[in-house]
């Protein structure tokens, strides 16, 4: 049972680095983006959200196993 | 802002583990902080420290239909027994009075149609998107507004958002032709969500988006809305995809019926997940302040308790920025699939000629 508490842990710790390197890099594209194309940024933020929020989403899955594990 | 949120549920986790070994060493203890009580739905709603008032009951089972006007009533009635000590073996002074009730007989509930907090909170934010929409649509039908300015703070208010969700969800992901048919269903959505997670930031407020089945039936809705109003073009990407030879369709038609339900699913969980995580997050940081009471002493605990109070605030402002992000989220998530189901292509375009009026 005290294993459970520990795979939850790990896995929400491995589901955050997952999140956070695929949010950066669409920090970092949408970033780059702006500076070339300064007069389209509210377009590439409406598409950086859409995009982090699919990462986000799939990443909450994760955290949601996690959860349930730490609960059992 | 959304890095930040990634780094918050990352915190929440430690939290949670951090929190539930210290609970589980601190066992003894009875000043705890049950974090998954403040979660889960009740039968009452809780307005501590000043009491609270409790919800009717409403069951159909062997004796028909019956009626209670609290859950106190069916308990003295003797026909119902509360399960909740018995399945999980809790002390019942430490732990609060759950009212999960069962058939004292142990004939099975057929329907348990009581009332709870979580829909009755849904029903309040109904009621307000009610008084805030009749209101403006009145305003509107007079002509305040279209043919002249809007008037005072809470029409230019509301102008504000309802022209953003028309204009930069349904209009920039529907396209041109067909937004008119969903704006109103978006428009509701994005004030009923939005409304709902405001109701976390109020005292002794519940946000009922922080319970799944409400963000499944949400979810549910844009689903049936997708696929009733999906047009030729969207099944036949989903059954026979265009332009790809035979044998990959074996493997991609599962692939795009899945898809079709992998949708509404993310909906839910993510509009489920963001808003119980802030919940559990200021929560398991109030608790804090009891785990280290229990640990050291109440002299600590009181010294540190500023720190927490301070996170806490902290996250409530979090949770007020993720309130209206979340609602933006799911609506135009919502209208990127319904522009993407009703999306036809070029060469079936068919020749009726659509006036849009622009106003």
């Amino acid at each position: 049972m005290e294993m459970a508490y520990l795979a939850a842990g790990l896995g929400a710790g491995i589901t955050a680095i997952g999140a956070g390197v695929g949010i950066g890099i669409i920090g970092k594209g949408a970033m780059e983006a702006t500076a070339r194309q300064p007069e389209a940024t509210s377009e590439i933020r409406t598409s950086m959200l859409i995009s982090a929020a699919f990462i986000e989403g799939v990443a909450l899955f994760g955290q949601v196993v996690c959860f349930i594990l730490a609960i059992k | 802002m959304t890095p930040t949120k990634s780094l918050y549920l990352t915190i929440l986790l430690l939290v949670i583990s951090f929190t539930s070994v210290l609970a589980a060493s601190a066992e003894e203890n009875s000043k705890q902080v049950d974090v998954l009580d403040k979660l889960s739905n009740h039968y009452y709603l809780d307005f501590k420290p000043v009491g609270k008032i409790e919800l009717p009951r409403i069951f159909w089972d062997e004796d028909g239909v019956s009626m209670y006007m609290s859950s106190s009533n069916a308990l003295e009635s003797g026909k119902y027994v509360d399960t909740y000590y018995e399945t999980a073996g809790l002390p019942s002074e430490a732990y609060p009075v759950t009212y999960d009730l069962a058939r004292a007989d142990g004939t099975p509930l057929k329907i348990d149609l009581s009332l709870s907090s979580h829909l009755l909170y849904f029903w309040f934010a109904g009621f307000i998107l009610l008084a805030l929409a009749i209101p403006l649509a009145r305003r509107y039908s007079a002509g305040i507004g279209r043919d002249t300015e809007p008037k005072g703070a809470f029409q230019n208010m509301m102008e504000v958002f309802i022209v953003f969700v028309r204009d930069e969800i349904a209009l920039a992901n529907i396209g041109p032709k067909k937004y008119k048919k969903f704006t109103p269903y978006l428009i509701t959505a994005f004030f009923m969500i939005l409304i709902m997670n405001m109701f976390g930031l109020v005292p002794w407020g519940v946000s009922s988006t922080a319970d799944v089945t409400v963000t499944a039936a949400l979810a549910l809705t844009t689903f049936l809305l997708t696929q009733l109003n999906g047009s030729k073009d969207h099944w036949r990407h989903v059954f026979w995809f265009p332009g790809v030879p035979a044998w990959i369709r074996v493997i991609l038609t599962p692939v795009e019926i899945i898809g079709l339900f992998t949708k509404p699913f993310s909906l839910t969980i993510r509009l489920f997940a963001n808003m119980a995580s802030g919940k559990v997050l200021i929560y398991s940081i109030i608790g804090l302040i009891f785990i280290f009471s229990g640990l050291f002493g109440d002299a600590v605990a009181y010294g540190t308790s500023w720190i927490w109070v301070l996170f806490a605030l902290f996250i409530y402002l979090i949770k007020t920025v993720v309130a209206f992000l979340q609602a933006y989220i799911f609506t135009m998530l919502s209208a990127l699939f319904i522009g993407m189901a009703v999306e036809e292509h070029e060469h079936h375009h068919d020749h009726e000629h659509e006036h849009v009026h622009t106003a």
